[in-house]
């Protein structure tokens, strides 16, 4: 075991802390939407963020990644069109985002770090900061350990908030993190040895919670590289899909996006809007042919570049944090778990 | 508490009632994120749900009033807009001819409501409707008659927890996805599908029992339900009495699904929107209830009897009295009370002729006021109404998104999309919801309702409505079921639901179901049309750069038209996907290009909605032909 | 670092008819230390826009031996290809790239040189050819042999004519469907194989068309003889981006915008969806 360098903040501070934060940049943390819907949002004063609070369904991938998320801005001048990149450096600090999402934007900084590197996107994540907030309650969706993305994170964060009774025990993941600390001197103190054991207990009563492997990504893994999963079990568990899009949108590492031009007054923005690979015109080209015509076969897309070993190679991990959103949002029930373990049986529940 | 950058509203689609969050930034709708406490979408929602900030962000909008002036349409002042649209209307009634007003299902319960108070109100006419009304409110309508007004009953949520779901399949899982989940969802818990189609759907595919029908044939699988339940719940329990004769040549499939259906003790049934079910839709609503009494379902909770309508608001629309036949809140023409009641409220008593639906009102009228629609997209004679409307002497069109009945507008007066707009909407399942928005209406675009109160003032018809929820405080004081509706519940909550109709008559005697009309057997095939809408001509999917691919590409691919078929046909006629193929009815004949689809039944043809005016020649008017299909020559 | 999604602003220079429904536009980068700086490979391609309709990707159909232009040639087939023949000389479009791995003409050098193309296929090719020409001392045996749907659908019809005309290119020109005043070979492209000499064992065949057209060339050239990485085709899908981010164009872990869209048909066999 590695030591820990970890300091404490009495719980009785946290809102003068936040205030600190908010005053140096946007704090987005989760927060109660209407009628009790857990969201992530920018807040307004630290007694909304929430510390208590079943992970918000929608990620926070999307302050980082929008939905639709302008690149460029066209505009016609006298002499011709003038094209200029847009950047958004705006200070954000994404505050209790749990240790899934923290892998998720870990994963997102490699892809979008990785061969071409793109720009939008890394000026985005240079310019945020991410508190973890460490997971002692596992979720009941979740299945964080099996990809070893929780319910503690290890790495991707600045700081990671432990909650240790009258106590939030702060680990420093990164210089930022550090720099974090420092500038709010006199909220924190270094941790005690029986402080760090505390959270250390907390960590291991929480894998114990989850000890249960729920999904077996290695056997899934096994047979969808090699490409030995039978046509005909991608062909049943299409039945079971009604190809919404909604695990590609709420999953943390998914990035898929098309290119279009909006209109804006007199121009245009260039956006970057979230497609998914399960749409049926995903790969729709020109000419009309669509080499993914059938739902089986972007069913079988999606899981190859979630779990084969080819991705696995290149990205350093599987495509999935457990973070079991795609659980909780299929409109179908071809969710990760259900579809891992089809994988490894051999047979659909249908 | 609401959130800096995204409202909850109701998502705008299909009337499944989802509820989700549009979000905002710099102005514009930007994205969409999942509720997860809504009781029907409960942390889903559809491709298209997950796309309702596109059309008003990235479609063509309309941003200042226009009127025609030389030929073109020529901005200007409200004030201007508004006068010219009223006295436009007003010279077309000083002719002597008749003005009609369209409301829409893609309009709030406010606008539809405001469209009929002017209509009965102002304009004093019955000619008064929404073009997909004929699709939804005689199914409904019959289903009432035949339940004494205790269905349609039943919520989406509820079908969830069904032992039998008898589903009349058009095809849920692309027209109604969240209500598709439903099904699927009682299916994976152990409950045994029905289907009935001449699909085999995806849902099909998940079915205990599909049972296979001709388009239109739905009446005879409801008898022959009827039938099964009625011999099944006589063994049950009058095993001392002698069962009647079981009814002959029951088909085995229909019979063990009414076994099911009578032994359940929560189960639903589904009908979604299919075209060929026409005119006869009232007869079918009436066996389906008939059904669900003979089983015990009735009233029963936990059982649903449900008619989806085939767009968002479209249940809201009917109720709000846009049709030639009823007064808001679905009453007869003459119902004194119901009269009475509108009239203290409007200051003025509401003309209750007999008007003429949305077909028969073009060609008829000479002034047509259009809320939020293009006639002739969900119209079965696009072309006859389109060249309807191009005739008119006034045509004052309100809407968010350019649409060819905008181009043809005389008065163009722009209101606000659903992601700018207040009011609320009704789900099929009956859950009144507020629509928010999450930004301001481009240009000088106003609330429609706002534009119709103004409209109808101008028509001396008293209108003081500061805002959306007047209008809606109006509406729950003259429509009786919308009187208890929960205001914390439409406020802080996720909608009210309206009670089933408390005041509906008793159960009337009805004739017997008539089979439906067969097609004569002089032909090797059967043609017809699929679907009864094409969401590929609403502006919301269509302006959604996201939902048009995905939904309208193959339509753009083939834009001169297709007819689908199974590969075991199309190999025996020795076609393949792209290549023509010549369909002769007793009409005339058509040749189409072949597109090949799995979930068609041999001997069947379909030609998507969007393209019936291609097929019309063959089609002739009837729902159903039976054709000859030959490979051209050459 | 620059923006990834970032064009360049450049000028038609020039547009020319190719077929009733295929133009070549000439074109420069506006910024001209851009348009110097601007180094590509035959058989790689741009994100091309049309501002306000979006972008999307088109291979290069002039050669880097040429640089004082590009060309690209475009069949209208949706908006945005719509939107490109309405404009003209003096218009501005954007360009993003280039993209893509391109053909690999330094491992060509000695070999025979057998050029494919179907239709619309050509123009990737093309660029290649001209370099190949600009340097003929360096290859041996170069044929071009090119089919379409009918006379009407052949594309660069004088380069054809001016290839055929130098004794050190061989060009064999097919239709489908003959029309009246073609007095040229009837036939589908393999038909060529038969006129021609083919030397398997020195040549690298170049193979570019539609993809039914493609399949079918690789077959044939299989049964004649060519090893799997003798032939090399390019990839044609979906792309968005053209930089390996949007997702669009992946077959397994590869990606056709960045892997591609040059492959050979060794490459292509290992190529899984």
């Amino acid at each position: 075991m590695e030591p820990v360098t970890a300091q404490v903040l009495a719980k009785d501070r946290v809102g003068e802390w936040i205030e600190r934060l908010m005053a140096e940049a946007e704090v987005i943390a989760p927060v109660l939407a209407h009628g009790g819907d857990e969201v992530f949002a920018p807040i307004r004063s630290p007694g909304e963020v929430l510390w208590e609070f079943t992970n918000p369904v929608h990620p926070p991938k999307r302050f980082l990644l929008p939905q639709t998320d302008p690149v460029v801005a066209i505009r016609r001048g006298d002499n011709g069109y003038e094209l200029e990149a847009i950047v958004d450096e705006r200070r954000r600090v994404l505050l209790n985002v749990r240790s899934c999402d923290v892998a998720g934007l870990a994963f997102l900084q490699h892809v979008h770090a990785a061969d071409l590197p793109d720009r939008s996107y890394l000026e985005r994540a240079a310019a945020t900061t991410i508190v973890c907030l460490s997971c002692p309650d596992p979720c009941p969706l979740g299945f964080c350990i099996c990809s070893g993305a929780g319910p503690f994170a290890r790495e991707g964060y600045d700081l990671q908030l432990s909650d240790i009774g009258d106590l939030l025990l702060a680990e420093i993941g990164s210089e930022r993190g550090g720099e974090l600390l420092a500038a709010t001197d006199g909220f924190f103190r270094p941790a005690t040895l029986a402080e760090m054991a505390q959270r250390q207990q907390l960590e291991e009563k929480a894998k114990q919670l989850l000890s249960e492997q729920t999904c077996h990504f290695a056997s899934a893994m096994r047979r969808v590289s090699t490409g030995r999963v039978a046509e005909d079990l991608w062909r049943k568990m299409s039945d079971w899909c009604l190809e919404c899009g909604a695990c590609n949108f709420v999953c943390p590492t998914c990035f898929c996006f098309s290119v279009k031009d909006r209109h804006n007054g007199d121009g245009w923005l260039r956006c970057r809007t979230w497609d998914s690979c399960q749409y049926p015109a995903f790969t729709l080209e020109a000419s009309g042919h669509n080499p993914r015509e059938e739902r089986r076969d972007r069913i079988k897309r999606r899981f190859f570049h979630k779990v084969s070993a080819q991705y696995y190679q290149r990205d350093g991990m599987v495509g999935c944090v457990g973070c079991g959103r795609c659980v909780e949002v299929c409109l179908g029930t071809t969710d990760m778990p259900a579809v891992v373990a089809a994988i490894r049986k051999g047979e659909w529940h249908g | 508490m609401t959130v800096v950058d995204a409202v909850l509203t109701a998502c705008p689609f299909c009337p499944c009632g989802c509820g989700l969050y549009l979000q905002c930034d710099d102005g514009k709708p930007s994205g969409v994120a999942p509720s997860r406490h809504h009781p029907i979408s409960q942390s889903r929602l559809c491709a298209r749900g997950w796309g309702a900030h596109e059309a008003p962000a990235w479609g063509e909008r309309l941003t200042e009033p226009l009127v025609r002036r030389a030929g073109g349409l020529t901005p200007v002042s409200w004030g201007e807009a508004l006068d010219a649209a009223v006295s436009g209307l007003n010279d077309v009634r000083a002719t002597g001819k008749a003005v009609g007003v369209l409301g829409s299902a893609r309009a709030t319960n406010e606008e539809n409501y405001l469209a009929a108070r002017l209509a009965r109100g102002g304009l004093g006419t019955g000619d008064l409707d929404s073009c997909l009304r004929g699709t939804y409110l005689p199914l409904a309508r019959g289903i009432s008659r035949g339940s004494g007004g205790r269905a349609p009953q039943g919520s989406l949520v509820e079908i969830e927890e069904s032992e039998v779901v008898i589903l009349f399949d058009g095809d849920l899982a692309r027209s109604h996805p969240r209500a598709a989940f439903a099904v699927m969802q009682a299916v994976a818990r152990g409950a045994r599908l029905v289907t009935v189609s001449c699909l085999r759907t995806q849902l099909a595919r998940l079915a205990a029992t599909h049972v296979r029908v001709a388009p239109g044939g739905q009446q005879e699988v409801v008898a022959g339900l009827i039938a099964s339940v009625v011999e099944a719940v006589a063994a049950e329990s009058m095993t001392e009495r002698r069962a009647p004769e079981p009814a002959a040549e029951m088909a085995e499939d229909v019979k063990e699904a009414g076994r099911w259906y009578a032994q359940a003790e929560r189960a639903s049934l589904l009908v979604a929107p299919e075209a060929a079910v026409g005119n006869s839709g009232e007869a079918l609503g009436f066996a389906l209830a008939s059904l669900s009494q003979a089983a015990g379902h009735l009233g029963r909770a936990g059982s649903v009897v449900l008619p989806l309508p085939v767009r968002w608001n479209l249940r809201g629309a009917c109720e709000m009295g846009v049709g030639p036949d009823v007064l808001p809140g679905l009453r007869p023409l003459d119902d004194q009370a119901a009269l009475d009641r509108l009239a203290r409220a409007w200051g003025r008593p509401p003309a209750s002729p007999v008007g003429r639906d949305a077909a028969a009102m073009l060609g008829a009228v000479g002034g047509l006021l259009v809320v939020a629609e293009d006639p002739p997209s969900p119209l079965r004679h696009e072309r006859a109404a389109r060249e309807a409307m191009s005739q008119l002497d006034c045509l004052v069109v309100l809407d968010a998104f350019m649409t060819p009945t905008v181009r043809a507008a005389h008065v163009v007066l722009p209101i606000a999309s659903h992601a700018e707009c207040e009011g609320t909407c009704t789900s099929a399942d009956g859950r009144v919801q507020r629509v928010r928005p999450c930004a301001s209406p481009p240009g000088s675009a106003r609330p429609g309702w706002l534009v119709l109160a103004e409209l109808s003032a101008r028509l001396d018809l008293p209108s003081q409505f500061g805002s959306a929820g007047e209008v809606l405080a109006e509406i729950c004081h003259v429509i009786p079921a919308y009187q208890g509706l929960d205001h914390r519940a439409l406020d802080h909550g996720w909608g009210a639901v309206v009670a089933p109709k408390s005041d509906a008559r008793p159960v009337e005697s009805f004739p017997q179901v008539a089979g439906a009309q067969r097609a004569a057997g002089d032909g090797s095939y059967l043609l017809t049309l699929d679907g009864v809408f094409d969401w590929g001509s609403d502006p919301l999917v269509a302006l959604a750069p996201t939902l048009s691919r995905d939904f309208v590409s193959k339509r753009k691919l083939f834009a001169g038209g297709f007819l689908e078929m199974c590969s075991e046909d199309a190999e025996a006629l020795g076609v393949r996907p792209g290549w023509p193929l010549r369909v002769k009815s007793r009409h005339g004949e058509a040749t189409l290009p072949v597109m090949v689809r799995r979930e068609l039944e041999p001997g069947l043809l379909l030609v998507p909605f969007a393209f019936r005016e291609q097929a019309e020649g063959v089609l002739g008017g009837d729902d159903v032909v039976a054709v000859q299909a030959t490979r051209p020559a050459g | 670092m620059d923006s990834l999604f970032l064009p360049g602003v450049a000028r038609i220079l020039d547009v020319r008819d190719e077929t009733p429904d295929t133009k070549t536009f000439r074109v420069v980068l506006r910024d001209r230390a851009a348009h110097d700086g601007f180094e590509f490979q035959p058989g790689q391609f741009v994100e091309l826009s049309v501002f306000g309709c979006g972008e999307a990707p088109f291979c290069i159909a002039s050669s880097p031996t040429r640089p004082e232009y590009l060309e690209l040639t475009v069949r209208r087939a949706g908006q945005l290809t719509d939107a490109l023949h309405r404009l003209g000389a003096g218009d501005e479009i954007g360009l993003r790239g280039p993209c893509g791995n391109g053909f690999d003409v330094a491992a060509a050098a000695g070999k025979d040189l057998v050029f494919v193309g179907g239709g619309i296929g050509l123009p990737p090719l093309r660029g290649l050819i001209w370099n190949v020409l600009d340097q003929r001392e360096r290859f041996d045996r170069v044929t071009v042999l090119y089919g379409a749907r009918t006379p009407n659908d052949l594309v660069y019809k004088d380069e054809l004519k001016r290839w055929a005309e130098r004794s050190d290119v061989e060009v064999l020109v097919t239709v489908d469907r003959g029309e009246p005043g073609w007095d040229g070979i009837v036939g589908m492209v393999p038909v060529l194989f038969d006129r021609t000499e083919l030397h398997p064992r020195t040549s690298l065949a170049f193979v570019c068309g539609p993809p039914v057209m493609i399949t079918f060339v690789i077959q044939d050239l299989l049964m004649r003889g060519f090893a799997d990485h003798a032939i090399i085709s390019t990839l044609e899908r979906m792309m968005q981006c053209g930089v390996g981010k949007c997702n669009h164009c992946a077959i397994g872990h590869r990606y056709v915008c960045r892997d591609g869209p040059v492959f050979s048909y060794s490459q292509i066999k290992e190529l899984v969806e």
